[in-house]
């Protein structure tokens, strides 16, 4: 799209106009989605929450500084809104003992064709907190101080929900690796552990269990 | 921290910016759609419905005391006043041209009587001060100063010390504010009761799609209100007690019954009082003394709900059982006076012979609960009593609401 057309189109939609707002929508659906696929948990939540921000691009589009380029503030909308979403839920503590993830394999990463989907699964699949810190700060690129003041957080708690972020990424990484390998290998060991450990995502306990064999 | 580096970069790289890789929803349009096509219409709820819910609290309460106001009250006033010249021993020979001669009686003789009548008139004139004062104030209209005067300078001639001229104007300045104020109070409230009655309709269609099971509510409430025959201008003071069962049968629309036991209280020219009874002197006013027990049938429709305050508005149908009715006359001439008063025996029941109209503020406590404010009118839509008088009641409920099955928590 051109920058002239773009910019007719949201001179239509500053005006409220219907057809505008349905083009723009069309236009950055992909890249909207794009940002909100990997803070939310499902593709779901993504859509909500796509459209609340662009509900809030709609209404608020007399607000566009033209200094701007579009898409980084849309971009920076669909981030807020995600966040905005999320900060109820990232308030609630995680109490997960990760010490026991701490020791995780020092190996290097399984240098696999890991695609778009699949590293979103695993984007996705962390507890929300780890998500969001871990989507800033990796691939937003904001430091922990600039995070905290965003989350309402502080800057340690930032630190240790992005290290335990990339703890679980590892760990699925390695599990895909892993499943690739030999489905089945590690069953046996596993169901016997999880017991007594309380709301830890088993995946750790598995993982464990491995790199201390 | 290599490491880290790495894992981050592998994902920055893949998921930063995703060409098309989510593909266009035909039905997240429609879902965004129908958010901006709602938002337009919660603007208008969000913004106007806490004020259009105001005006048409404050039009509840004005509409008894204004509309209703009957013809006859200038005569009373009047009547009044001629009562405190005969105080003031400026005794007859004064032209009465307005008058029609039972009244011009009555003035003549209150002489004699007057200490009954001092002891009534004050009071009623504190009475219909202190109601009409607050809602001019809560209009903000500058009418409200002429408003609360005129019922001082009524006492003040109440206690007899003014002179002839003096106690002429009172009936003239407690009469003439007030008409103002109904102009004042009528203008600025119209264009909310237009808006009203088309709003009420949208909110209905924004309905929730959560589940919804039926709540049930017992409050209890009391009420002080004030009664009157064909308006508010001869009004006296009640007392309401009772309690209310209620169900939420959807979640805008309660259902209510219950049982308030009432203690009406009325004053009104013998015009308005019906009986088969011949009376041989005709009184000039009647005391009544009502006590009844009002069984509503109402259904309330919530308008705003935040948080924990909610605002509804309701209706209904209100059946009468009286339990005592008496009433005591008061005659213009002491000597020559017939029956001084009447009690009626036994209890007789008038079935949704009332219409209820009501305005509820809530505010919840917690989820068991709440506290509630409820300015209300009851119109008559035929004759009540043994009188068959034509009784409405307004006032302002208060009490305390239990919900029998506690609001989920949010």
């Amino acid at each position: 799209m051109g920058e002239e057309e773009l910019q007719q189109l949201i001179k239509g939609c500053i005006k409220q106009d219907r057809k505008c707002q349905k083009e723009l929508y069309k236009a950055f659906y992909g890249f909207a989605m794009g940002i909100c696929l990997r803070y939310a948990g499902n593709r779901d939540e993504a859509a909500e929450v796509m459209n609340q921000g662009f509900f809030k691009v709609f209404t608020r589009a007399g607000k566009y500084d033209e200094a701007v380029p579009f898409k980084a503030w849309l971009g920076r909308v669909m981030i807020n809104t995600s966040i905005d979403f999320y900060r109820t839920k990232l308030k609630m503590a995680y109490t997960e003992d990760l010490e026991l993830a701490d020791q995780l394999t020092d190996g290097e990463l399984p240098d696999k064709n890991l695609n778009y989907d699949d590293l979103l699964k695993m984007v996705q699949a962390l507890p929300q907190a780890y998500r969001t810190v871990f989507n800033l700060f990796a691939i937003e690129g904001y430091s922990h101080e600039e995070i905290a003041a965003m989350l309402k957080i502080n800057a340690g708690t930032s630190k240790s929900n992005l290290h335990k972020a990339r703890l679980k990424l590892k760990e699925m990484i390695l599990q895909a690796d892993a499943s690739a390998d030999s489905p089945d290998h590690h069953k046996d060991i596993n169901y016997t552990r999880v017991v007594a450990i309380k709301k830890v995502d088993m995946r750790d306990i598995f993982l464990n269990n491995d790199t201390r064999e | 921290m290599s490491k880290d580096n790495e894992l981050d970069d592998l994902f920055k790289r893949n998921l930063e910016d995703p060409v098309n890789k989510a593909a266009y929803n035909e039905g997240d349009w429609d879902a965004l759609e129908q958010m901006l096509n709602k938002k337009k219409k919660k603007r208008i709820v969000v913004y106007w419905w806490p004020m259009a819910i105001g005006a048409a609290a404050l039009l509840l309460l004005f509409f008894g005391w204004w509309i209703f106001k009957p013809e006859g009250s200038d005569q009373y006033s009047q009547n009044k006043a001629e009562k405190h010249q005969k105080i003031n021993k400026d005794l007859a020979g004064h032209p009465k041209q307005q008058n029609q001669p039972l009244q011009q009686k009555a003035s003549q003789v209150s002489g004699p009587l007057s200490p009954e009548n001092l002891a009534v008139s004050p009071v009623k004139g504190r009475k219909g001060g202190g109601f009409i004062k607050p809602a001019p104030q809560v209009a903000l209209i500058p009418a409200s100063s002429t408003q609360t005067t005129a019922p001082q300078k009524n006492d003040k001639t109440d206690t007899g010390v003014k002179q002839n001229l003096m106690a002429k104007t009172p009936g003239q300045t407690v009469q003439k504010p007030q008409t103002d104020a109904t102009f004042a109070l009528s203008l600025p409230a119209k264009p909310d009761t237009g808006a009203a009655p088309g709003q009420q309709k949208k909110p209905a269609k924004i309905r929730s799609k959560q589940s919804f099971s039926p709540r049930y509510a017992l409050s209890i409430l009391g009420a002080p209100d004030i009664n009157g025959v064909g308006g508010f201008q001869q009004s006296k003071v009640g007392t309401n007690v009772g309690f209310l069962f209620s169900v939420g049968i959807t979640k805008k629309l309660t259902v209510s019954t219950g049982a308030i036991y009432s203690v009406k209280p009325y004053l009104t020219g013998f015009g308005n009082y019906h009986t088969p009874y011949q009376f041989k002197v005709t009184p000039t006013t009647v005391t009544a003394d009502c006590r009844m027990l009002d069984l509503p049938l109402d259904i309330a429709y919530q308008v705003y709900n935040r948080r924990q305050n909610k605002i509804s508005i309701g209706t209904g149908l209100s059946s009468y059982i009286m339990l005592r009715e008496s009433y005591k006359f008061s005659y213009a001439d002491t000597y020559e006076t017939g029956p001084s008063n009447y009690t009626v025996p036994g209890t007789s029941k008038y079935f949704f012979g009332v219409l209820n109209l009501k305005a509820t503020y809530q505010h919840q406590v917690n989820s068991k609960f709440g506290i509630s404010i409820q300015p209300y009118l009851k119109l008559p839509l035929g004759n009540i009593g043994y009188s068959q008088v034509h009784l409405q009641t307004t006032g302002i409920a208060v009490g305390v609401t239990w919900n029998l099955n506690p609001l989920p928590k949010p």
